[in-house]
């Protein structure tokens, strides 16, 4: 493998910026080999991965490290990417969207530094996991709840600030981000919100502070380097239920769909629900050639084969209820009056209360098993996600369903799609699942991805999260006064960070020219 | 590049284990013609109990096992169902096998298998691997 530098340095001044990285963190928190950096690269890469590839690993383990190594980064000019723990799976994982950047990573910095049992709120380092959290509160048997991802090996922060999404009433995990302390490129250090008065009697009981509130500056962005946050956790309730509802006809989203959406609005569902076609839930207990063999898109009747055998709908939503036993169990019977009717049979609710087992219960309890979704056409497999924002509107949902079901027909891939029902909004989640050894298909995917990009566009409706290799295509189409928010996302990026050496790319922010 | 490129073999018995780890990675090229997937399921642990597997072991093999491997190898998870697929579904989950050697399990554990990412020596150091490696091998070949 070739060694790889970052773009327009010398390599005798990128030798010179390792050296004084290792000088900072000690020859163990920097890797250059080629077999290190392979380890870096994503794991659902299209092919090799190698358009993506870092040019060495810094791993700090405190946040005087992060700014001293900030520091060497603008005087070599070096670019840093960095990461909390790097399992942005689907969406790039570790890798860099420009090629030869540094990757900063920060698993080392893995801190519960503080847990407030009474107001329900902690203080984490970025390299703290899913499960590190989760283990933390249940070894100290604390009883808060946290909410996790479909893939939970991530780290808290980082999925967060992608603006990461579980299925608790937590969920909307930025939105439970609370005072942060941030490295800003040219190595200063600002903590946000009540964070920012020295003697302050704490900074993760109130969000905004004085003045404008920066926080959501720090957000699928590089404007600095994310060192600490404070998290809101949910106490533990009374009761959960939980139910599983099967929809059998693809029509049946518009009004399902409709129905969701208002409960969701209403609070009667205090979480983002999944409502899932039949190829999501057989990829997590099946491959694909159990149920079709052929070239081409999956056919219907191998969908309706799923749906017979799995005991699934053609849609297929989860839903939770929070609270006090005598608001569950009202809860309860407003769904069975609600769906029961129009679905033709009885709702199995699961129930917990406090002292049963916790896998009864509606909490986050991390877990990677969708990873085994990935295997759907077997060899290496992974993944791509294109989510665009909708609003919840049944019928339209509907309609939009149909036209790219039928485009990934034409392009001869398994339609993949889940709606995430939020307050007012849908994302439309398409996920395109392949087998990345296999270039023909690589390259169908790319087309697949770079047409719903503009479909959805012309609709409207944008994405909400960006992969590394299609930053920029997503950042185009907001296009509003000739890209008026791309202006003004460059402004602040050249004024914070002259240098250019945050993530330069990173949702289309400070992207150099090729 | 293929998850297997860039490893050094060193002792014999590494030869050996390349052979069993090519025999998993064709057997897997065409995971898709195999039989319909058993999930193991039934007697596997639950995902509080996996979430917490190894908690307060002496072993810190066993504890590292617990954070960093059982996640995907412990109960119905990700690796014991792609394992099961392929081999005794009662040996999937790796704790329980009896077949491991500690050089095989560093070198898939840095190189990757088919869908298992490799592992970074930031995540994992060379130091801890030796200790996940040795508890894993604990029942193994001699
Ligand atoms: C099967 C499957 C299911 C999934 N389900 C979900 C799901 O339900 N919900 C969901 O949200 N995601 C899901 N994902 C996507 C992804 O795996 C998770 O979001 C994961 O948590 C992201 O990885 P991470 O937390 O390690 O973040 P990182 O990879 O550490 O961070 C993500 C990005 O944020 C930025 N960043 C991270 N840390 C910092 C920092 N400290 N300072 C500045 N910038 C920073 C970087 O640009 C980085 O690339 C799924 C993936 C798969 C494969």
């Amino acid at each position: 493998m070739a060694a790889v530098i970052p773009r327009r340095i010398s390599p005798a001044a990128f030798g010179k910026a390792l050296a004084a990285f290792r000088a900072i963190v000690g020859s163990q928190g920097v890797l250059d080999s080629d077999e290190d950096r392979q380890t870096y690269i994503d794991p659902y890469a299209m092919g090799d991965g190698l358009d993506h590839d870092c040019s060495a690993i810094v791993a700090p383990a405190t946040t005087e490290e992060v700014r001293a190594l900030v520091r060497v980064a603008n005087e070599f000019k070096v670019p840093l990417w960095p990461v909390s723990r790097g399992k942005n799976l689907g969406y790039g994982a570790a890798s860099p969207a420009e090629r030869g950047n540094v990757i900063l990573d920060l698993s080392r910095m893995n801190r519960v530094i503080d847990v407030d049992v009474k107001q329900a709120h902690c203080l984490i380092e970025p390299g703290v996991s899913f499960f590190d959290l989760y283990r933390h509160l249940a070894e100290k048997k604390i009883p808060l709840w946290m909410s996790t991802p479909g893939n939970s090996w991530g780290s808290v922060i980082g999925n967060a600030l992608d603006r990461g999404i579980g299925y608790t009433p937590y969920g909307d995990h930025c939105e439970q981000i609370c005072g942060m302390e941030v490295v800003l490129p040219d190595g200063d250090l600002v903590r946000t919100g009540m964070g920012a008065m020295a003697q302050s009697a704490g900074w993760q009981h109130y969000k905004y502070g004085y003045g404008p509130a920066w926080d959501q500056m720090f957000f699928q962005s590089n404007f600095g380097v994310v060192t600490k946050a404070g998290l809101w956790l949910q106490p533990e309730p009374e009761m959960t239920a939980k139910v599983e509802l099967a929809f059998p006809k693809f029509e049946d989203a518009e009004w399902a769909i409709d129905l969701l959406a208002d409960l969701r609005r209403r609070d009667v569902i205090q979480h983002n629900i999944v409502f899932g076609s039949p190829v999501r839930a057989a990829s997590v207990v099946s491959q694909r050639a159990e149920w079709y063999d052929g070239p081409g898109a999956i056919p219907d009747s191998a969908c309706e084969a799923m749906i017979k055998k799995l005991g699934i709908g053609w849609w297929n939503a989860k839903v939770s209820l929070f609270g006090h036993a005598a608001t569950v169990k009202a809860q309860v019977e407003i769904l069975r009056a609600l769906f029961e009717p129009r679905i033709g049979k009885p709702l199995n609710f699961e129930l917990w209360e406090q002292g049963d087992a916790p896998d009864k219960s509606a909490r986050g309890i991390p877990t990677t098993v969708g990873l085994q979704s990935v295997n759907w056409y077997g060899g290496r497999g992974g993944h791509l996600s294109f989510a665009p924002v909708m609003p919840s509107d049944g019928k339209l949902i509907l309609d939009y369903a149909r036209k790219i079901k039928a485009y990934y027909e034409q392009v001869g891939q398994d339609y993949y799609a889940s709606f995430t029902i939020g307050r007012r909004h849908v994302n439309n989640v398409s996920l395109i699942l392949y087998d990345r050894d296999d270039p023909a298909m690589v390259t169908r995917v790319d087309k697949l991805y770079r047409h719903l990009v503009t479909e959805a566009a012309s609709h409207g409706f944008g994405e909400y999260r960006g992969h590394i290799s299609y930053m920029d295509a997503v950042a185009d189409t907001f296009d509003f006064n000739d890209h008026a928010l791309r202006r003004l996302n460059d402004k602040v990026k050249a004024c914070l960070d002259p240098n250019n050496i945050i993530a330069p790319g990173r949702n289309g922010i400070g992207t150099r020219p090729a | 590049m293929s998850a297997s490129s860039g490893v050094k073999c060193r002792p014999s018995r590494m030869v050996a284990a390349w052979l069993l780890l090519a025999t998993m990675v064709a057997g897997c090229a065409e995971g898709g013609q195999q039989a319909p997937a058993k999930a193991p399921d039934g007697a596997r642990m639950p995902q509080s109990q996996v979430v917490m597997f190894g908690a307060g072991s002496a072993d810190a093999g066993e504890r590292l096992y617990g954070q960093e491997c059982a996640f995907c190898h412990a109960g119905r998870n990700t690796g014991t169902i792609m394992l099961g697929r392929r081999m005794d579904p009662a040996q999937a989950e790796l704790h329980k096998r009896t077949d491991l050697d500690a050089d095989y399990v560093k070198a898939v554990v840095r190189n990757g298998l088919v869908n298992m990412p490799p592992f970074s020596k930031i995540e994992l150091t060379d130091e801890e691997l030796d200790k996940v490696a040795t508890w894993l091998a604990r029942k193994g070949p001699r």
